[in-house]
């Protein structure tokens, strides 16, 4: 066993084993220091495990990484608690088909359920049956509405629908339920009791045993069961399992369904120790995601064991913290999953197994118009619009268009790394955090001038981003989209979530308007243009123009030789090597250019808002902007500007209150529904469409000029584009 | 010796326990079309992986281009050594015009030629347009690969690998793949024609009538060994080429 390990994996049983020993001599010596925080870890450590052993079923069902399987959790526990607590089924908010006629005549004909009643209160064990068929019932559309179809998909496709499953579920909860944690009766008995002289919750340690018990059981059912056995080759080979005469789909729609109901059963069992809020088993899943990987995805034992060992020493670095005042406050101990997740990478290098799919379907098409006449006055029609909305038009448009433009800003930055490179970011909002924070605290703590300190703060966003992007040398697709999501979570932990000069000032942070050269120019700073109320047009104007600069500098890359590179990386790394690309160089290029697109969001984003906190720069901002960026057209710029007009509180969303109905509390909602739509049945995001309506339209007027002169053959420019 | 372009001395590749090419030397002359044949598995492409530098932790041995070692070097700085490549499977870059496809190959990209590049009005490679001219790629320069024929498809896979700077040598790994037989005639007389050109070239295939037909020496290689080299002509006939093809050889003509 141990010789077929690679050295550096020898290398690193034998450290941990060095390190089981001396924490061994550590428990014997000082019990409350090295024995205690490993019990009370354990517990924690388990629900990691838990999650991480139902992602491998996934993972093995379909070579789909799920980052909705936190969600599938949270979403069957919240149905679990409000079923035992007061008997109500929760209906998924559903499209109201007569909306829009309600919205302009301003009354309300028709609404789904929310709830349907069920009886006062429910047993538990109804509850639990009801809660996991629902589980069942997700894993079942999970597979065959969203994974099925996507089999021969593009790794960035499937990533994406799943992260569109996660928002799609949170939105849900929060929807029916609300963001406040809930708590729900005991399951298991909770007496403390003394292991060893310490004392523990038993709840925990029956969670404890629950999931060793789900782990063996895996593994026994993978490795020797017929089942286990065809599925593992079906993950491998899907052609020759099926010439087999085993049906690869059924089995795969089996696993999702196992994998969706052990996440329900994970939430349910621990929702009455921890209390559940709507985004806390997502926040988990960034552990297990780590333990998963080390377990590279396919083992249940080691991703289970890894999942315990990250609870433990999780538990172990808190108490260290408390008892040894000179370890400094940096903030190691959120940073965890990043550095397991670093170390497996070191370690495990890039051997995920992939699947040997059939045929793997088009990149989304990385679309780069002429530059004609007619175009360059289409855009000068938009950017004249643009204009008006953003200095003339009432206030609720000048407003949505300063947050479409930094959309634009944001959605640029994925353009770039995600439609040229095609590595998929999740780190885009902690780059944008950086910024923000670096940008108030270099201009507004330090005094600095904006043309110091802006300068400063992109720099900055620039190296946190080239940091992080060191693992994508080695790593690419969804185990990169891991990466990057821990080293985001990692930078908005260690640099701008805690107090202190670089981080917050009693929980806030705090700028000041931008001025260049003696002139104010904030979102309320006096401006000549327009009528004067908050926002006035001088910020507007000013994000108008740097949106629009880098809208232009981002379609030039697209025609310069380093974005075709870009486009030759993406096509396929080692053929781009082959063909004298230096694909590590282009690499960082793309995540540093993108990284300066971020951090300019983010600092725009702090002049905006003045007063703003961690939130918005969190890894759910990340992935919600990811989800806008995909939505609107991940590879053009036009589906940048797309982007920006959805985003949240943006002038598409501005627009639709006004004229058609208060969007707001759905926006991640329907945004996660359409992503997940977007990801499995048009790639290219609503730009792509647009743009094939339109040539098709130009096709069909050119046949009918054609015919009209009858069949002088001509063909049309917009014809061959298509 | 001299004009050897490319010599292999020693080349082993080791994947675990399998030793996948044992101890291969083998030279490819100046202007010459050289042929390399052998059943499947017998180490071709891996062969060709290392070296082009694919395999740094696999592959031993000794590669010089031109008389310089060149083993160890990445596969990109290789290519602007002038050692390039074409792939099996064809791997063009999808989203780009078959004029970017040359012309992502045909020049190194430093920073300063990246940002000068970025701020100029694009200036077309000379050398990609020399090697679309040369091909006959210049009708369908604009288009996108996946609008062409199996067959310009392949040409523009070879045109990819002939645009490098100072391109020496050329490995083709089993180009004819996919064609039927007269596309790979057709096929055969380009590469012909680029070797009469004075382009020197390594054709890998296992379709023994396209190599006895075009090459000027062959290599055969079975199970990670070169058994027997030779002219078309001795090849023809040399009793361990025709056990390996078992008889096929007189039969494809």
């Amino acid at each position: 066993m141990l010789a077929r390990l690679r050295p550096i994996e020898r290398a690193g049983v034998a450290a941990l084993g060095a390190l089981a020993l001396a924490w061994t001599a550590g428990a014997l010596l000082r019990r409350e220091l090295f024995f205690d925080p490993v019990l009370f870890g354990l517990g924690s450590g388990a629900i990691i495990a838990a999650l991480a052993i139902g992602l491998v079923v996934a993972f093995r069902a379909s070579g789909v990484i799920n980052f909705g399987h936190g969600a599938i959790a949270t979403y069957v526990t919240y149905v679990y608690v409000s079923l035992v607590g007061d008997g109500q089924y929760p209906v998924p908010p559903l499209p109201n088909p007569v909306a829009p006629i309600e919205g302009i005549a301003g009354i309300e004909i028709f609404d789904f359920p929310t709830f349907i009643d069920l009886g006062d209160s429910m047993g538990k064990a109804p509850a639990l049956v009801i809660a996991l068929a629902t589980a069942a019932a997700l894993g079942l559309v999970a597979h065959f509405a969203i994974f099925r179809p996507l089999r021969y998909a593009p790794v960035l496709a499937k990533v994406i629908a799943s992260v569109g499953i996660m928002l799609f579920l949170q939105a849900a909860v929060v929807l029916r339920f609300g963001a406040r944690a809930k708590a729900t009766e005991p399951i298991f008995p909770n007496d403390p009791v003394d292991i060893l002289g310490a004392r523990v919750g038993q709840d925990r340690l029956w969670v404890l045993g629950t999931v060793v018990i789900i782990t063996v059981g895996l593994w026994l059912l993978f490795r020797y069961t017929r089942f286990g056995i065809a599925t593992r080759a079906g993950a491998e080979n899907e052609r020759f399992t099926t010439l087999l005469g085993f049906n690869a789909d059924f089995q795969a729609g089996v696993s999702w369904v196992m994998a969706s109901v052990l996440a329900g059963l994970v939430g349910i069992l621990v929702a009455p120790i921890t209390g559940v809020t709507p985004n806390f088993f997502t926040v988990l899943l960034i552990s297990s995601l780590g333990a998963a990987l080390l377990g590279r995805m396919s083992s249940f034992v080691v991703a289970a064991a890894a999942g315990l060992m990250l609870g433990i020493v999780d538990q172990e670095l808190f108490r260290l913290e408390l008892e040894w005042g000179w370890i400094p406050d940096i903030g190691i101990r959120r940073a965890l999953p990043f550095v397991v997740i670093a170390l497996a990478m070191v370690i495990r290098g890039e051997s995920l197994p992939s699947r040997g799919a059939l045929t793997v379907e088009r990149l989304p098409e990385a679309y780069s118009p002429r530059l004609t006449r007619g175009r360059l006055i289409g855009y000068g029609a938009l950017v004249a619009v643009a204009f008006w909305l953003t200095v003339f038009a009432p206030f609720q448009y000048r407003s949505g268009m300063q947050n479409s433009m930094i959309g634009v800003i944001l959605a640029l930055s994925l353009v770039v790394v995600t439609g040229y490179l095609g590595q998929i970011s999740l780190m885009q909002m902690a780059l944008a955090g950086i910024g923000a924070f670096s940008v108030a605290s270099f201009g507004t703590q330090a005094g600095m001038p904006l043309f110091i300190s802006l300068p400063l703060a992109v720099a900055a966003g620039v190296g946190f981003g080239l940091i992080a992007a060191i693992p994508s040398l080695r790593t690419r697709g969804a185990s990169l989209a891991i990466v990057t999501l821990a080293s985001g979570l990692a930078m908005g932990e260690i640099f701008f979530s805690r107090p202190g000069w670089f981080g917050l000032d009693r929980g806030v942070k705090t700028t000041d308007p931008p001025t260049l050269f003696g002139v104010e120019f904030g979102p309320n700073s006096d401006f000549i243009l327009g009528d004067g109320k908050i926002p006035t047009g001088g910020y507007g104007l000013v994000l108008l123009v740097v949106g629009t600069l880098c809208c232009i500098s981002v379609m030039r890359l697209r025609r310069s030789r380093l974005g075709e590179q870009m486009l030759a990386v993406r096509a396929n790394e080692r053929a781009a090597a082959a063909a004298g690309v230096n694909v590590a160089a282009v690499k960082l290029s793309a995540f540093a250019i993108s990284s300066f697109f971020a951090a300019l969001g983010g600092a725009l984003i702090a002049f905006n808002l003045g007063t703003y906190g961690t939130d918005t720069f969190g890894i759910f901002a990340s992935l919600t902007v990811l989800a806008f960026a995909y939505l609107g057209g991940i590879s053009t710029v036009g589906g940048a500007i797309t982007a920006g007009t959805l985003f949240s509180e943006g002038i598409g969303i501005v627009v639709t209150n006004e004229w058609v109905i208060d969007v707001g509390p759905y926006t991640a909602y329907v945004a996660g529904f359409f992503l997940i739509g977007t990801a499995v049945y048009n790639n290219e995001g609503i730009d792509g469409f647009q743009r094939r309506q339109f040539h098709q339209l130009g096709a069909w007027l050119g046949r009918r000029r054609r015919a009209a002169r009858g069949g002088a053959a001509r063909r049309e420019p917009e014809g061959a584009d298509v | 010796m001299s004009d050897a372009v490319l010599a292999t001395r020693g080349l082993n590749v080791r994947f675990g326990g399998l030793l996948a090419v044992n101890d291969v030397s083998l030279e490819c002359r100046q202007g010459r079309l050289t042929g390399l044949i052998g059943p499947n598995g017998a180490g071709k492409t891996t062969l060709i992986d290392a070296v082009t530098g694919f395999l740094p932790n696999n592959a031993l041995g000794s590669v010089m281009l031109e008389g310089t070692e060149v083993f160890g070097r990445s596969p990109h700085q290789l290519s602007h050594d002038g050692l390039t490549r074409t792939w099996q499977t064809l791997e063009l870059f999808d989203d780009i015009t078959v004029r970017s496809n040359l012309d992502v190959a045909s020049r190194r990209l430093t920073l300063g030629a990246a940002l000068l590049d970025y701020f100029r009005p694009r200036q077309r490679s000379e050398r990609a347009e020399e090697v679309l001219e040369l091909l006959n790629l210049g009708d369908i320069a604009e288009r996108l690969p996946r609008e062409l024929s199996q067959g310009q498809r392949k040409l523009v896979g070879v045109g990819r690998a002939l645009v490098a700077e100072s391109s020496k040598i050329l490995l083709l790994d089993e180009p004819a793949a996919g064609l039927d037989k007269a596309e790979t005639e057709w096929f055969g007389a380009q590469l012909r024609h680029l070797v009469d050109q004075g382009y020197t070239m390594l054709l890998v295939d296992h379709d023994m009538g396209l190599v006895l037909n075009v090459c000027d020496y062959i290599h055969m290689l079975v199970f990670g060994q070169l058994t027997a080299s030779g002219t078309p002509e001795e090849m023809r006939n040399n009793p361990e080429v025709i056990a390996a093809y078992l008889g096929h050889s007189g039969g494809d003509q």
